[in-house]
């Protein structure tokens, strides 16, 4: 019984060592590989405003006249010293300037994460439940207005609505500052609220749709008719026979929805003017700050990809059948 | 009974997804004869709706209505292209898959799931960046990235199909595997692939939107998105100027929605659906 869960956990393990590899693979492809000169691929587009000399020595600096191999084992090291490259155009180390950024990201993603998902479980079971009702139709026709609408828009709406019209939030940054404590978090509580709801909704919209449809499915299927004619009540058959079914599942269309959610984080943190990941590429994307997008990138992906084993992990355990006798 | 009236209730939903599209086509198509302006063309800067400008002008006193009105053009072109692209990328690959099995299985379906792991906007911010700013750039970067769904789906809907007796029937009759899979594979996952076009359009079209949104659109093709990206960085948004970014939104919620409601069928509910 140990040695099957111990064979899954192993395969996936494998299986994401495999990932990790092939991404950092990608991102050491793509400078080289796209239009333009690497050296600007590599530096940004601020590395031509510097003189020839200094030009070719950082072209001797990042090996790219050797071979291939030699500047992938290159590349590999100093990414094992955590050095990302460097922003000429920022004046800093890609690493530094991400190190806040990057905690502001995940303070915007996890919280949000968390709440969509409870809301579509929550609301999807209760529309698939109650199937073709009004309270079905109205739930439905929410999450397809939130799903259609595209994320910065939301945002928008939401800022203009509440913070701007009604006053009600900040117009945006993280902190009011000069506060410490319980107050200060409270205070980011308070910047972060609207941002979390509008990713939140963003993400709840998708995965309610698919819960109603499972949940709709499984009331078809035979066993559910046979817990009927056991003379459940409808509440137990509900919490007990369907939401069972849907969860393992729901756990990974949660861990899989971790990418949507960063990249809807990056736009909503864009309106909001926090200073995480997103604003930080959108400066690097306006400046042609190439190592900062690759940076991102290849930071963002890692945690994606952490997301997700930590996900099939949690689904090792909570799929009986995983690690059952076969 | 019930079903009867199910039925009705879905198809009902595609005929709204399609008279909105039809309605979006005919927009663009005849953007000419629609529109009341030249968008190039160069008024006051900045008005608020009026008699002359139903939307207002933007920052540089071109008409918002007929830019709107051709900006259709540029954010379904790309929509639809993309779509299409990421559809035929991943009908091929489901089918080669679900058909041969063995390494092809293996291969198509480990590069979808490391595709489908890493976060689409990040790795298309820096390949939109890296190529130059062009419309068909953009679609090939969506389209090239959005297949895996598309592929997963075909695929266990063509593992279904080449072990139902028609299949098999048509294998002892000596039918080759070309035959097969255009004669009988194929027209069997039709469906599934229209609603997964359907869909991929939508997807496209969202995608499309955040990339320009955050200013990598192609400046002389100017979508829905890119018309909110000056809005926003040109003072629109901040001067509560709702008439210069919300009607572009809306037309990407509508739009969308449109595609949405097409790929809506009865038949086969969920699992096509999976977005």
């Amino acid at each position: 019984m140990l040695s099957s869960r111990r064979a899954y956990f192993l395969s996936k393990l494998v299986r994401y060592s495999f990932t990790f590899l092939l991404i950092l693979s990608l991102n050491f492809a793509l400078p080289r590989m796209m239009p333009g000169d690497p050296i600007v691929n590599l530096l940004g587009e601020e590395a031509l405003h510097n003189d020839p000399r200094m030009i070719e020595r950082l072209r001797a600096e990042h090996g790219l006249d050797r071979p291939l191999h030699i500047q992938y084992i290159g590349y590999l090291r100093s990414l094992a010293r955590m050095d990302l490259g460097y922003s000429i155009h920022k004046n800093l180390s890609v690493a530094e300037l991400m190190e806040n950024s990057l905690l502001w990201t995940l303070l915007l993603v996890f919280p949000s994460v968390v709440i969509g998902s409870i809301l579509a479980l929550l609301f999807g079971s209760l529309a698939g439940f109650k199937n073709n009702s009004r309270t079905d139709f109205l739930l439905t026709a929410l999450a397809l207005l939130f799903y259609t609408c595209p994320p910065f828009l939301l945002a928008m709406l939401i800022l203009s609505i509440f913070a701007f019209h009604l006053g009600l939030f900040p117009l945006g940054n993280l902190t009011s500052g000069g506060r410490l404590g319980l107050d200060y978090v409270l205070d980011v509580a308070w910047h972060l609220f609207l941002p979390v709801a509008a990713l939140s909704l963003l993400g709840a919209s998708y995965k309610f749709l698919v819960v109603r449809n499972s949940v709709t499915q499984i009331f078809d299927e035979q066993f559910i008719v046979a817990a009927r004619a056991k003379g459940l009540t409808e509440r137990c058959i509900l919490l007990r026979h369907v939401i069972r079914n849907v969860l393992p599942p729901f756990i990974s269309m949660v861990a899989l929805s971790f990418g949507f959610m960063v990249s809807g984080a990056l736009v909503v943190e864009i309106v909001f003017s926090l200073n995480g990941m997103g604003t930080l590429i959108y400066d690097a994307v306006v400046a042609r700050d190439y190592p900062i997008m690759q940076g991102s990138f290849l930071v963002l992906t890692i945690f994606v990809l952490a997301a997700n084993f930590a996900a099939d992990m949690l689904y090792g355990v909570a799929d009986p059948r995983i690690g059952g006798p076969h | 009974m019930e079903m009867a009236r199910d039925f009705l209730a879905h198809s009902r939903l595609q005929l709204i997804g399609l008279f909105i599209l039809i309605l979006f086509l005919a927009v663009a198509i005849f953007a000419p004869l629609i529109a009341p302006h030249d968008p190039e063309e160069s008024k006051t800067p900045y008005q608020p709706p009026n008699q002359e400008h139903r939307l207002g002008t933007n920052d540089i006193g071109q008409d918002i209505l007929s830019e709107l009105i051709y900006a259709s053009r540029v954010s379904l072109t790309i929509g639809f292209l993309a779509g299409l692209i990421s559809v035929l990328i991943g009908a091929t690959l489901g089918m080669l898959a679900g058909y041969y099995r063995g390494i092809v299985e293996e291969m198509v379906m480990a590069t979808g799931d490391v595709v489908l792991l890493i976060p689409g906007l990040p790795l298309m911010i820096i390949l939109a960046a890296y190529l130059s700013p062009s419309m068909w750039n953009i679609v090939l970067v969506v389209g090239l990235l959005w297949w895996c769904s598309t592929a997963r789906v075909v695929h266990s809907r063509v593992l279904q199909l080449r072990e139902m007796p028609f299949v098999e029937a048509a294998r002892a009759l000596g039918g080759g595997d070309l035959y097969i899979i255009f004669h009988h594979i194929l027209i069997n996952s039709k469906e599934v692939i229209y609603a997964k076009f359907a869909l991929a359009v939508a997807s496209a079209m969202l995608t499309e939107a955040s990339l320009s949104f955050l200013g990598l659109g192609d400046p002389l093709n100017i979508s829905w998105g890119e018309m909110i990206h000056f809005a926003f960085s040109r003072g629109g948004f901040a001067n509560d100027m709702w008439w210069w970014y919300l009607p572009p939104g809306l037309m990407i919620c509508a739009c969308v929605l449109g595609f949405v409601l097409i790929a809506m069928d009865p038949e086969r509910s969920q699992k096509a659906q999976e977005l």
